[in-house]
């Protein structure tokens, strides 16, 4: 039947700026890398490509605005004939694309911003599309459009994908979605997402292994003999989490991820290769590397103390004179050249948890 | 500094670090070391905080409690609350929204001179009322 898919990350195709939250630099920037960021084992952006991929789609395009180039992690899983390339003007890119699609014999296309996490059934999508015998269709769900088109390739002659799609919005009729959509407009989507997922609301499964019901641990992870698990919860790959730690309430541990001795993290999320030190409550937010974002106070902090919050990895310097130093609402931010010395410094991961013995509570 | 009644009601800098620290405990130690000390800290004009001005914090609650006394803070701005409760030491402080609200809440409390002319069970805390069966 010919039909490819385009996948666009970082830019706003249809020309809305509306899902872009208004707040401080941090919270933007975690806004617009949600897609690229693992969410339990793995980016939402692989897993939009994965159901492209088998719901029969030929050829799947990602396109990366140049911007968000540094956010895109290569896809865990090799898929065929899915291409990833990074585009200066997406708009351009995307009609470029449709052109080449219609060249290679593919009659129509999905065009979907990354940021978008929607679960419905792609085919009857298509058939709906093709039945309506219009340039586009978009699709929407109860909360309105989203940015999920299904477009005649060879039809995109348009200058820019905005007119296509504008045009089309005036004469195509809209899917309606009653599956699971996720916006993934900011952090707080995101903790959305996790909570639904780990309490089967959705299709989206971590990866790993669930040990019990709703704890899910993933490859290589370690967790102490000591440490509560209570579902439901998710632990990643290689992640450590060490004695007397409490993780509750659909709180998310991302690969690489250290959760020191002693400290409770509850209803959040702690991005990949993220140290937390001892003793601590984690509540209610997104934490990544040194940066806490809580959600219940609407509030961003940058902590400079690497004992609290650190990129894993990284060493604690701060030890030495055995006292704290942290502070809010400045911005110290490590070079990367720093980070990749202490990466080498870092002790060799321990071996992997041993199943079995563990206080876990299903 | 200002007082309001019995209790004392204190500015905390805008940087609370170590030097800012010790020059606050400086100026608040006398007043900690009355009887019974009743003390409000309005953190509404603090912009930094560091592991030292928690120290801070907990040592001035320290020596209230000491001499039977509170220490309670006021205007604690989201980022310090955050802070605090990634610290673990926002349990320990009453927290108010404003600092006349913290002082009322000193004067709900029965004072010192209530509780020594009331027996040792009904120290301000309604106990008054109950009945000894016997």
């Amino acid at each position: 039947m010919g039909l490819g898919a385009i996948v666009v990350i970082g830019a706003e195709f249809d020309g809305s700026r509306s899902s872009l939250p208004l707040g401080t630099e941090l919270e933007y920037s975690l806004a617009a890398s949600l897609p690229c960021i693992d969410v339990m084992g793995r980016s939402v952006t692989e897993r939009t490509v994965e159901r492209f991929v088998r719901a029969g789609v030929e050829v799947v395009s990602v396109l990366v605005a140049a911007e968000m180039a540094h956010a895109v992690q290569p896809f865990s899983s090799l898929l065929e004939n899915v291409t990833v390339q990074v585009v200066t003007d997406t708009g351009a890119a995307v009609i470029q694309k449709c052109k080449d699609f219609s060249r290679g014999g593919i009659e129509h296309a999905f065009i979907v911003s990354a940021s978008v996490y929607a679960e419905p059934d792609l085919l009857d999508l298509f058939y709906f599309h093709r039945e309506s015998r219009q340039t586009a269709t978009r699709a929407l769900d109860s909360e309105g459009p989203l940015n999920l088109w299904v477009v005649n390739c060879a039809k995109a002659h348009y200058s820019n994908l905005v007119d296509l799609l504008a045009q089309a919005e005036g004469s195509a009729a809209s899917y309606f979605i009653r599956d699971y959509v996720n916006r993934l407009s900011q952090p707080k989507a995101l903790r959305q997402l996790v909570s639904d997922s780990l309490r089967g609301r959705c299709a989206l499964r971590p990866s790993g292994v669930e040990l019990k019901p709703g704890i899910w641990v993933d490859e290589g992870a370690e967790i102490h003999r000591k440490a509560r698990i209570v579902a439901p919860a998710y632990v990643g790959r290689d992640s450590k989490v060490n004695e007397d730690t409490l993780i509750t309430r659909c709180s998310n541990i991302e690969r690489n991820c250290c959760v020191d001795y002693g400290t409770v993290i509850e209803d959040s999320s702690l991005l990949a290769n993220t140290h937390v030190g001892i003793w601590l409550d984690v509540s209610h937010a997104v934490i990544s590397g040194n940066k806490l974002l809580s959600l219940e106070r609407n509030v961003t902090l940058e902590i400079s103390d690497r004992s609290i919050l650190r990129a894993a990895g990284s060493v604690r310097e701060d030890v030495k004179d055995n006292t704290l130093d942290f502070s809010y609402g400045t911005r110290e931010a490590i070079s990367d050249l720093e980070q990749q010395e202490e990466l080498q410094n870092e002790p060799p991961t321990p071996r992997t948890w041993q199943f079995g013995a563990n206080p876990i509570q299903g | 500094m200002s007082t309001r009644g019995p209790v004392i009601v204190m500015e905390l800098p805008e940087t609370l670090n170590h030097a800012e620290g010790e020059k606050f405990v400086s100026e608040i130690q006398p007043l900690l070391e009355a009887h019974r000390p009743r003390v409000v800290l309005d953190c509404s004009q603090v912009q930094q905080m560091d592991s030292a001005g928690i120290e801070t914090l907990l040592y001035c609650m320290q020596e209230a409690m000491k001499r039977d006394g509170d220490l309670k803070l006021a205007a604690v701005s989201p980022a310090a609350a955050t802070i605090m409760e990634l610290m673990r030491v926002d349990r320990l402080f009453e927290v108010f929204e404003t600092a006349d609200q913290a002082t009322r809440s000193f004067q709900n409390v029965a004072t010192p001179e209530d509780s020594q002319s009331l027996p040792w069970y009904s120290s301000g805390l309604g106990l008054a009322d109950l009945k000894i069966a016997s």
